[in-house]
Order: C-alpha cells, then sequence, then structure tokens
C-alpha cells in the first residue's frame, strides 16, 4: 500500500486508489466535474488539477493519475490555485450565465465550483457558443448549451445503464452531447443523468421550473414502485411531492432509481381517494366515516372476514389489518393479489439470499421467469457488474432485452429438468453461482423444481446462498413475515366465502369470486379496486405515513411520513384501529407506538433495520418436474401501480416509449 | 331624524359642532367632484397662515379626498386647485376613494365572491369520482 503526502501529512492509501482519491482519504477537498466514483474515469473536464512531485512540473489531474509510492502532492499551492482559476475560466467561455432560471440554480457544481475556486469576474468579451436543444423523451430535459462535456452522461448509459443511448457528436469546440438520432431515453434509469449532470444542461422534464432546491422539505423514504426497496428523498413544498431523488446506499440502489421510482409521484395529486364512499343501490355515493363503519358493523361479519393486502403496503397497515381479523376470530389474509400459491413455510426459499450487493460477484447466474429490466432494473445493473467480471448468464422464459450477454434455454420451465450442457458446465466449474427465480417463475409453477437445483447446481456453498427469488411487490417480503399469506394463496379465501373483504390498497385482485362479500377497499387511488368495493375508507399513501419495508432481500427499512393524506383520508392503521371498535373487537393498540411494539413483539426481525435472518433453504429430495409457459407479470414498465397508473407523466412514459406514440413536443 | 343624527353622530358630514364653527368663522372656497365642500378660515392664525377644512358630503372618510383638493388642504396654491393647475388630461381617470370593506374592493382571483376559481397551486389534487 503506497503512503503519499499530501499537503505534508503522511497517508498510505489503498492499492489501486487514484491521487483525487488519496487527497479526498487526506480530507482535502478536490473539485471535479468529470469524475464520478461509479462511473469510469474520463478525465476530461481538468478540474482536479493539483501538483505532484515526482512529476513533469505542470499540474496534473488528479482523477487519473495512479497513487505511488512516495508522492507529495500539493492541493493548495499557488500553482493549484492558478490552474483552477484557468479551468473555470475556460469552463465559462462557453457556459451561459442563466442561473436565475436554470432549475439546476442552488445544486449546481459548476455554480458551487465557481463559487469556491472561481476567478470572480470574467476578461472574456466575445461571443459565447450556442448548442440547440435535443430531445430526449418525456423525462429528460436539455439545454445543451449549458453542457460542459463532462461525458458523464454518456458513460452512465453506457456502463451502468448498458444501452448506447447517449453519445457525444462533433469534437473540440463543436461537440454536442445528444440521444443517437435525437430519439428518446428509453432505459428504465434514464433519469439518473439527470442527477449525475453537474450543470443544468440535463434536468427533469416534468419538475421543470417547480421549485429551488432550499424551499423543499426533504425526507427520508422507501421506493415502492417495485421490491428492490431503493433508498429515495421526498422533496415536498407544502402538501405535494415534487420530486424524489435517491439516496445513497451500496447495499441496495447505489446511486440510481428507476425512472418509475422517480417520476411516478405526479400521480399522487390525480384520482386521489379523499372522501368515503358507500354503494348505494348500485351506485358509489359519498358518505360520512359514521355512516361506513354503522354500514360494516350492519353486515355482521363476525369470524366470517379476511383481508388481502395489494404491493404497496407497509408492514404496520398489514399487522393491524392482521390483528383485526385475527381478534375476529378469523385467520383469511393473503397478500399474492394475482393468486399465487408457491409455499411460504420457509421464508429462505422465497427470499434472495446473496444479497444485492453480492451477486455482483457471481460467475454463473440463471434467471428462471424475470424480466429483469422491468421487475427490478437496479437488480439488473448488477448482474451487468458480473457479467463484467465474466459472468455467464442463461435465462428461462420469453426473451428479453438483456444489457448484458445472456442466453435463452426458451419460456418452459420443464427446461429446468433436463438443463442443457452449457449451463451445468458453467455452474459446475462456477464458484458462486446463482439462481434468481422470478414472479413469472414461480406464477409458472417454477418453485419446486428451482429449489430441487440447490442440490444439482451446487447453489449452497460456504458463505454463499446462491438461491434468490424476486419479487415484484414492494409490500411482499413483509406480508410473507407477517405470515400474510394462505397456503392455497388467494383460491383459499375465496373458496371461505369471507362476509367482509377488507382489501389493502388491493388493486390487482380478481373480484369475481367475492361477489356475495361486502368489499371494503382500504387505499390511496381510486383504480380498480375503488371501482369493484362497495365501501371506500380513503387512506394514505407511501409518502403520507410512517411505515417499514422489506424488500426483496429481505431487508428491513423504516420510510418517514413527508405530507399529509389529502381531504379525508387517514393513516391506514388508524382507519383498522376504528373498524375495530365499529366491529366490538379488540385488537391491543392505540397509537402508532403500541401498533409497532405489538408487530415488532411478534416478528421480532422487523425491529432492527438491515438484512433479516432467514435461516436456510430447505431441503429437498429430487427435483420436482413442473411444466408451463413462463409469462412475465408486468406488460407495461411504467403504469403498474395505481399511483403510476394514476401519474400524467408516466402515462406519457408508456404512451411513447413502451407504446411508440409520437407525442414529441416541439423542441422550444 | 336627520337633524337628530346630526347630533349624535359623527361620521357622515360635519357635526352640528363643526357646523356652527363653519358657519361663524369659515368661508366655502369650492366643492369637488363627489360634493365635499372646502372652506378656509376668515381669520388668519397668529403666524399669518390661514386654516383650510374639508366637511364631506356623505361619510368621513378621508381618501374621499381627490389628489388635488388634498394638495390644497394641506397649503398647495392660495386659490382653489383648478386656478394653478393644468387642465385633466382626457387619459386621466375620474377620482376613486378606498374601495377597502366595500363591494368594490379588490379580489384575488379564487375568492369565493368571485367564484372560487383560481390557478393551480401547490398541494392542489384531483379528486377521485366513481363516475369518471
Ligand atoms: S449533458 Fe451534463 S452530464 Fe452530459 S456531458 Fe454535458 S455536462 Fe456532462
Ligand atoms: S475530475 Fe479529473 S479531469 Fe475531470
Amino acid at each position: 500500500m503506497p503512503n503519499v503526502t499530501v499537503d505534508g501529512t503522511e497517508i498510505e492509501v489503498p492499492e489501486g486508489a487514484t491521487v483525487l482519491q488519496a487527497c479526498e482519504l487526506a480530507g482535502k477537498e478536490i473539485p471535479r466535474f468529470c469524475y464520478h466514483e461509479r462511473l469510469s474515469i474520463a478525465g476530461n473536464c481538468r478540474m482536479c488539477l493539483v501538483e505532484v512531485k515526482p512529476g513533469p512540473p505542470k499540474p496534473q489531474a488528479s482523477c487519473a493519475l495512479p497513487a505511488t509510492e512516495g508522492q507529495e502532492i500539493r492541493t493548495d499551492s499557488e500553482m493549484v490555485k492558478k490552474a483552477r482559476e484557468g479551468v473555470m475560466e475556460f469552463l465559462l467561455i462557453n457556459h451561459p450565465l442563466d442561473c436565475p432560471i436554470c432549475d439546476q440554480g442552488g445544486e449546481c457544481d459548476l455554480q458551487d465550483q465557481a463559487m469556491a475556486y472561481g476567478r470572480g469576474y470574467t476578461r472574456y468579451d466575445e461571443n459565447k457558443r450556442a448548442v440547440t436543444e435535443k430531445y430526449m423523451g418525456p423525462l429528460i430535459k436539455t439545454i445543451m448549451t449549458r453542457c460542459i462535456h463532462c461525458t458523464r452522461c454518456v458513460r452512465f448509459s453506457e456502463e451502468v445503464a448498458g444501452v448506447d443511448e447517449i453519445g457525444a457528436l462533433y469534437r473540440g469546440e463543436n461537440m454536442q452531447i445528444t440521444t443517437y438520432l435525437e430519439q428518446a431515453a428509453e432505459h428504465e434509469l434514464s433519469a439518473n443523468v439527470i442527477d449525475l449532470c453537474p450543470v443544468g444542461a440535463l434536468t427533469s422534464r416534468p419538475y421543470a421550473y417547480e421549485a429551488r432546491p432550499w424551499e423543499l422539505k426533504k425526507t427520508l423514504s422507501i421506493d415502492v414502485s417495485d421490491a428492490m426497496g431503493s433508498n429515495i428523498t421526498l422533496c415536498s413544498r407544502g402538501r405535494e411531492v415534487l420530486r424524489v431523488l435517491p439516496r445513497i446506499n451500496d447495499e441496495v440502489n447505489e446511486e440510481w432509481i428507476t425512472d418509475k421510482a422517480r417520476y411516478q409521484v405526479d400521480g399522487l395529486q390525480r384520482r386521489r381517494l379523499d372522501k368515503v364512499f358507500l354503494r348505494k343501490r348500485g351506485k358509489l355515493v359519498e358518505g360520512s366515516w359514521d355512516e361506513a363503519f354503522k354500514a360494516i358493523a350492519k353486515a355482521k361479519p363476525g369470524k366470517s372476514i379476511a383481508a388481502i393486502a395489494g404491493d404497496m403496503v407497509d408492514c404496520e397497515t398489514m399487522f393491524a389489518a392482521k390483528a383485526l381479523v385475527k381478534a375476529s376470530g378469523s385467520d383469511l389474509v393473503e397478500s399474492r393479489q394475482t393468486g399465487m400459491d408457491y409455499p411460504t413455510g420457509n421464508l429462505a426459499a422465497v427470499n434472495f439470499n446473496t444479497s444485492f450487493a453480492e451477486i455482483e460477484n457471481a460467475d454463473a447466474v440463471l434467471i428462471v421467469g424475470s424480466n429483469l429490466r422491468t421487475e427490478a432494473a437496479l437488480l439488473n445493473v448488477r448482474i451487468r457488474k458480473a457479467v463484467k467480471r465474466g459472468a455467464k448468464v442463461f435465462v428461462v422464459g420469453p426473451e428479453w432485452e438483456t444489457t448484458y450477454p445472456a442466453e435463452f434455454l426458451g419460456d418452459d420451465v420443464s427446461v429446468l429438468g433436463k438443463l442443457p450442457k452449457a449451463v451445468t458446465d458453467a455452474f459446475k466449474d462456477a464458484e458462486r453461482p446463482a439462481l434468481i427465480l422470478g414472479a413469472g417463475g414461480l406464477a409458472a409453477g417454477a418453485y419446486d423444481s428451482a429449489l430441487g437445483l440447490v442440490e444439482t447446481l451446487g447453489l449452497v456453498k460456504d458463505g454463499w446462498n446462491g438461491f434468490n427469488v424476486v419479487h415484484t411487490a414492494a409490500a411482499r417480503m413483509g406480508a410473507l413475515m407477517l405470515g400474510f399469506a394462505q397456503d392455497g394463496g388467494i383460491a383459499d379465501i375465496a373458496k371461505a366465502k369471507p362476509k367482509l373483504v377488507l382489501a389493502l390498497g388491493a388493486d390487482e385482485v380478481d373480484w369475481e369470486p367475492f361477489a356475495d362479500s361486502l368489499k371494503v377497499y382500504i387505499g390511496h387511488h381510486g383504480d380498480k379496486g375503488a371501482h369493484a368495493a362497495d365501501i371506500i375508507l380513503p387512506a394514505a399513501s407511501y409518502a403520507e405515513k410512517p411505515g417499514s419495508y422489506v424488500n426483496t432481500e429481505g431487508r428491513v427499512q423504516f420510510a418517514d411520513k413527508a405530507v399529509f393524506a389529502p381531504g379525508d383520508a387517514r393513516e391506514d392503521w388508524t382507519i383498522l384501529r376504528a373498524l375495530a371498535d365499529a366491529l366490538k373487537v379488540k385488537v391491543g393498540f392505540d397509537n402508532f407506538a403500541q401498533l409497532r411494539a405489538a408487530m415488532t413483539e411478534e416478528v421480532p426481525a422487523l425491529a432492527v433495520e438491515g438484512l433479516a435472518d432467514y435461516g436456510s433453504l430447505p431441503k429437498t429430495g429430487k427435483a420436482a418436474k413442473a411444466e408451463g409457459k413462463i409469462a412475465y407479470p408486468i406488460a407495461d414498465f411504467y403504469l403498474t401501480n395505481p399511483i403510476a397508473r394514476a401519474s400524467t407523466t408516466m402515462q406519457r412514459c408508456s404512451a411513447e416509449l413502451i407504446h411508440g406514440e409520437d407525442v414529441r413536443e416541439a423542441a422550444e | 331624524m336627520n337633524f337628530l343624527s346630526k347630533i349624535f353622530t359623527w361620521w357622515n358630514g360635519a357635526t352640528i359642532g363643526t357646523m356652527l364653527a363653519a358657519w361663524r368663522g369659515f368661508e366655502h372656497v369650492g366643492t369637488d367632484a363627489q360634493g365635499n365642500k372646502y372652506y378656509r378660515s376668515k381669520k388668519k392664525t397668529g403666524d399669518g397662515r390661514e386654516r383650510r377644512w374639508v366637511i364631506y358630503e356623505g361619510s368621513n372618510d378621508a381618501s374621499r379626498v381627490p389628489s388635488e383638493w388634498h394638495g390644497w388642504l394641506h397649503g398647495l396654491g392660495e386659490d382653489v386647485p383648478e386656478s394653478f393647475l393644468p387642465p385633466a388630461r382626457i387619459w386621466e381617470t375620474d377620482y376613486t376613494p378606498n374601495a377597502t370593506g366595500t363591494d368594490t374592493r379588490y379580489l384575488p382571483q379564487g375568492a369565493l365572491e368571485k367564484g372560487g376559481h383560481r390557478a393551480r397551486a401547490t398541494g392542489d389534487y384531483e379528486a377521485w369520482s366513481p363516475d369518471a
């Protein structure tokens, strides 16, 4: 490990570190534009110049210079100061001075660094260069005159997203960043370039001119649009969530989030349930809470009560519902809305055991029935990293556009019984083999045969568990931990013909078999569930209540409340608590703290944030034979949940990017 | 009734006392478009200045004095304002008193009296309706 001296203090830096990293370890700030921890090194902005001895007697770009033994680095000399001022001056030559109308204002690297390292005045009085706008789709707004050609966006789409969409045309002063043929950026992570862009060249189109960063209240939250549990910040003003930004969590989402997580929030302002509705003579009419509770009590459900949880509810809500159902003397609770019925007795068998961070080290991956790009786009990024390190990927299921070389083995689960030699060979040599079973695979009944492969492919090794299940619902793992499942899935509940069904934001359920039940929808958006319901009780969305979520790798995470629910809507658990009074049963909690205490007493793992321990995989005998065509559960990435379906941005994305409608705006 | 209200109220025109004083020592100078009457004292004060008054036609509201007469009341000019101010331009509008508290007051867009329609603001949401 080389020892270097930074501004007179000697430190030891890890092997392979750059001079920039060495300076950071020594606590020195190095200004930079093009360098980014998660992207390759480009070294083209020149802002990170430092003085290094031994070496040529000129400032050196620290981000691209490896730290070597005995280097003497100065970041505070006159030469460095002048170099930085010079670079800044060059960058500003062709940068417009439109900060007052620029959306990046207040969070702009160029603004900050011009303040800290710039000269404070300009010596340039020629004409500035101007670049035409480029169309990058419904999410990214471009003002390319502001671009400083750091190429972060280009490197992101090439390296992380794995699609060649953004690139540079021409060279030198005429260089322009654009999507090829000016087509919309289409992949699921495209909007991350907005965060990466150090200036205001790429900004958010739906959020354009909405707010300044300093007006926004920031609330730490968890994304519920997929089961990854991405860490997000909800930026709100008043009672509206204006935008969502990713939070850095190397274990989960690194620094990225999907476009859906980022842009579905404008759905929180539309199609909201803000009043109680009751069905009278076949029509839903407005009512009061009292009326609704009386109507539910009049149905006299007694023991005949069931609860079905949707894909986005938090653990607390499910626990409150389960407590209510249990207090009434029933145990009919289920969260797998679409009718899946895989066994849930052993949670390790339905969990992503390898963990997202570790899967990058896998060297052979078999994906069964999952279109990772739509179901867990950030996991796909990890798999891509594994492939870059040499992993082989095989997929069972209909073909989808992978962002790495992968071999498709057919779309019937029966393939699992007779895997081709290429697969068995790859897995025989693999030290860290992994199997990823998706929701499509689970639905096609691949659960048993996949578990059977644990033995055959040797998925479990010392310190490595390669059996993974990827869910699509943010609520799923939490629900399974709370025992929110029936052996026969939702069919069991339908068979029991409950008098009263509580639908907790359940919008994907087929309500046919429940025609005779009193259906009470507790949720936040008027979607399929609300249309089918007999009584609607308005509740809070994920931004409007505190709650814990468990992601598909079994990571317990806690989200805070950003804003208040609109109109008459209440936090879900308070509704269920009031319902308990109406039904004259005791659930044993009166406030949120008591509810959480009761919940963590029943499931202690929910009390600690971080990975829950599910023990070891169940023992299986011979691999069971299964047959069935795999179909992926997500047809339209942008419209998978009621919030996204209500969001105009997501509707536009779906129309333009999935259905190929030409809704392109004339470039202003 | 009118006579009684003159004795017991002060908010419409001059009170009895002021009327008596005006009758004794005021000289009527002019009347503005709203009918407010302007007076000056017949006698000068100790330092040689004259005093000027307005007696309102209707409610005693200082904002009903138009700007030219406001100037006159504060000592501008010797004679009535018309005598030294340029004639009104055709684009000048009639003087309007302060409308606060009256029906003609300013109402922002979206005030209930204006029908409650306003531009969209942060936090507005669109509620779901079962017919949609
Ligand atoms: S658009 Fe932004 S991120 Fe891309 S090269 Fe220009 S400045 Fe860098
Ligand atoms: S950060 Fe080193 S050259 Fe850009």
